[in-house]
């Protein structure tokens, strides 16, 4: 075979360049994985929204109705602690004359009595009715004051039973008193109790409000009668705005003033509730990403638990695709070469009509000119005495015409043999041993040619149902080519082998040569009829056609791959038993001989 | 055989005539034919040793034509001559009573080998015809008489 330019290749050039089916494929790629995503993400991301959605209503709701009880239970504290200092001082008042506390120590038992199970009041002291501070139980010096003027003995002196708000008074220090006003023979007199503000401080507090919430009582002129843990000071004027006394309990969401916890402004939940006495609104606020900690953590867990899913949709996705795309690759790449396969045998099968018409048109002109020739032949030795020069010319010229007519008649039989016109005798084949003659045949011819041949015959395959004749054809002729593609080389190689594929129910023949090799752009045509690179008077160009011809016809396959200037491979595959119509040699013989 | 007479049946009138003038040259009688319904006709009205017969031929073709000639239930063997020569048609024709076919183009000595056997083949049966006649004579004879008034 001469030498042809080519890198490996199928028999068959694309039709579509591998660019355009990259892009294809990758189009086809991303609308599958998009198409996916769409039908799979989306739910799943509705679905996580709604149920989100639905579980951090359902847990808001409950929140705040759990802090509305938490603070209406804790008010409930307050006023009970409040009322029952009250109740204690009026009844200690009912059952008490001043005259029982300023001549003996009872006001001390007293004060200890109520301090017994806790601390909660600072001290104890009887006021008469100028205001006149008559005994005192306390750490402050305040036997020798005067109220008269004070604000809540006022009050305690009208109403009986007063609750003051925090005021400095004489101690100078925040403090708040309940007072009581007792009648004896000598007028009314007031039983004062001063509660331990940091006692007091502490019961407020004593609510769960978190790292972040705080606790604290306002006054309705907005002033502070707690210390709370982060906006202010007792007595100071609260940050926020106090409102209109209301009934029962409030709960709001609320951005806080900035530095209220002296970190950052949050949004924070409010609860605002008012004491029946004395008219203190009770507030109680905490962080809302602490207060919804649980229902955060909640949160972040479904957003994980969805980002996690989608990445694996989207992981599943591209596997899934891409294991289907590339089964889709691999049936296109099936159909194409079924599809160039169909072309092909159609284009053969409309070469081989148009050969038979050929061949005929061809040899009836040829058998004129054969005739003719024999006449001319006939003349001239009928005619005698012809000059001997013009006999030697003459006979050189006939017999070149026959040489001539001989070989246009091998063209036409070739062609005739290729358009199918010879019917397969189908017989039992053993490859391995007709390959042995084939190449024990051909070694020899090519004795001089210096190519080494080799078999690699596997024992395994089994005899096989074909035309032994057109087999020898079809090894002859790539045989003949492995070693014209010899040419110009000193020595080389041509191997034969052949393995059973069990699974294909096939037999695989490879005869490969270490020859020139074809050109990629050649590879298409070598099955073509006429097609060939061989010297003018080389080749017919129908060697190939006919092996593919006949191993299409005995229901096999031929493939051919080829590497520039390192060799080809001819790769035969066949049907343990042809599909072609058997016709038995005998048979063929008794017809002749029944139509004889 | 020397002298047997051949019909010739080619469309191709040049081949037919220059095949003619070949086989005249070796001692044959010859006529020649365009078609296979004059062949059929020349048939009918002289008798021939053998018919070298095309088989692609416009109008009535090989095959119908050595169909025909059968019916006409002669020893004349035919030889198919065409170059259409393939495998699958010669068989076919075999299988119609043709005696053997060759492919254009041909050489003179390899039809007239043809035609040789064809002869071989024709008088073979002719004899037999008669000997088989003449078995039947004896056991009957009348209708010896018959073969003999024949």
């Amino acid at each position: 075979m001469p030498s042809l330019p080519s890198n490996v290749s199928e028999n068959f050039t694309a039709t579509v360049s591998d660019a355009d089916h990259r892009y294809r494929y990758r189009r086809l790629f991303k609308r599958f994985v998009l198409l996916t995503l769409v039908c799979s993400v989306v739910p799943l991301l509705l679905v996580g929204w709604g149920i989100s959605t639905q579980y951090n209503y359902s847990a808001e709701t409950r929140l705040m109705t759990d802090f509305r009880n938490e603070v209406q239970h804790h008010r409930k504290v307050i006023e009970m602690f409040l009322k029952e200092h009250s109740s204690k001082l009026e009844l200690i008042a009912m059952t008490h004359s001043r005259q029982d506390f300023i001549r003996s120590e009872r006001l001390r038992f007293v004060f200890d009595k109520i301090n017994q199970e806790r601390w909660t009041l600072t001290d104890l002291g009887v006021i008469d009715a100028t205001g006149k501070h008559l005994a005192y139980v306390g750490p402050y010096d305040l036997l020798d004051k005067n109220y008269r003027e004070a604000h809540w003995f006022k009050m305690v002196m009208e109403k009986g039973l007063y609750i003051s708000d925090m005021f400095m008074g004489f101690r100078r220090e925040p403090h708040f008193v309940i007072a009581v006003r007792g009648d004896d023979e000598q007028g009314p007199w007031i039983l004062r109790a001063t509660v331990d503000t940091e006692a007091f401080r502490a019961l407020v507090e004593n609510v769960m409000i978190g790292r972040t919430g705080e606790v604290f009582l306002v006054n309705g002129e907005g002033i502070y009668q707690t210390t709370p843990r982060y906006s202010g000071r007792i007595m100071e004027n609260a940050s926020m705005a106090v409102g209109d006394v209301h009934p029962g309990i409030r709960v709001r969401q609320e951005d806080a003033d900035a530095g209220f916890n002296g970190e950052r402004s949050v949004r924070q939940i409010v609860s605002t509730a008012w004491l029946e006495t004395p008219q203190w609104m009770l507030v109680v606020r905490q962080d809302f990403d602490e207060a919804f900690a649980a229902e955060n953590r909640a949160n972040l867990s479904v957003l994980i638990f969805l980002h996690v899913s989608a990445a694996t949709i989207l992981l599943v996705t591209v596997l899934v695709t891409r294991y289907m795309l590339n089964l889709v690759k691999r049936r296109d790449a099936e159909a194409e070469i079924l599809n160039r396969q169909l072309v092909q045998a159609s284009k053969m099968a409309s070469i081989g009509e148009l050969s038979v018409g050929v061949a005929h048109e061809i040899n009836n002109p040829l058998a004129i000119i054969s005739t003719e020739r024999e006449i001319l032949l006939d003349a001239s030795k009928a005619a005698g005495g012809i000059d001997p020069a013009f006999g030697v010319q003459l006979d050189d010229s006939m017999n070149q015409i026959d040489a001539q007519i001989k070989r246009c008649k091998r063209i036409t039989h070739n062609l005739l043999r290729f358009s199918r016109r010879t019917q397969s005798v189908i017989d039992t084949v053993d490859i391995n041993a007709y390959i042995r003659e084939v190449v024990e045949l051909m070694a020899r011819e090519a004795k001089s040619s210096g190519i080494t041949f080799f078999e690699r015959l596997s024992p395994d395959v089994p005899p096989i149902l074909s035309d032994p004749s057109q087999l020898q054809q079809v090894f002859l002729n790539l045989i003949t080519n492995a070693i014209d593609a010899h040419e110009g080389k000193n020595y080389g190689s041509v191997a034969v082998s052949s393995m059973f594929l069990e699974a294909e129910g096939a037999v695989e023949m490879v005869v490969s040569d270490t020859g020139c090799g074809i050109a990629e752009d050649h590879l298409s045509k070598v099955f073509d009829p006429f097609f060939t690179t061989k010297p003018m008077g080389r080749g017919t160009g129908l060697g190939l056609s006919i092996c593919y011809s006949i191993i299409r016809r005995l229901g096999g396959q031929i493939q051919v791959r080829s590497v520039l200037d390192q060799g080809t491979d001819f790769t035969i595959r066949l049907p343990l038993r042809s599909t072609e119509v058997q016709t038995n040699p005998n048979d063929l013989a008794n017809q002749m001989e029944r139509a004889a | 055989m020397i002298g047997s007479k051949i019909l010739l049946v080619d469309d191709e009138v040049i081949f037919a005539k220059n095949m003619s003038r070949l086989l005249d040259a070796r001692d044959y009688r010859t006529l020649t034919v365009n078609s296979g319904a004059e062949a059929i006709r020349a048939l009918e009205n002289e008798a021939f040793d053998v018919v070298v017969l095309d088989l692609k031929m416009p109008g009535m073709d090989g095959l119908t034509t050595l169909k025909e000639i059968k019916k006409l239930g002669l020893f004349t063997q035919t030889l198919i001559l065409t170059g259409h020569g393939s495998i699958d048609s010669a068989l076919e024709a075999v299988k119609l009573g043709a005696y053997d076919y060759l492919t254009k183009p041909c050489q003179i000595q390899e039809l007239v080998a043809k035609i040789q056997g064809a002869w071989d083949k024709k008088d073979g049966l002719q004899k037999r015809d008669n000997q088989e006649k003449i078995r039947k004579g004896v056991e009957s004879p009348r209708n010896a008489f018959r073969v003999f008034a024949t």
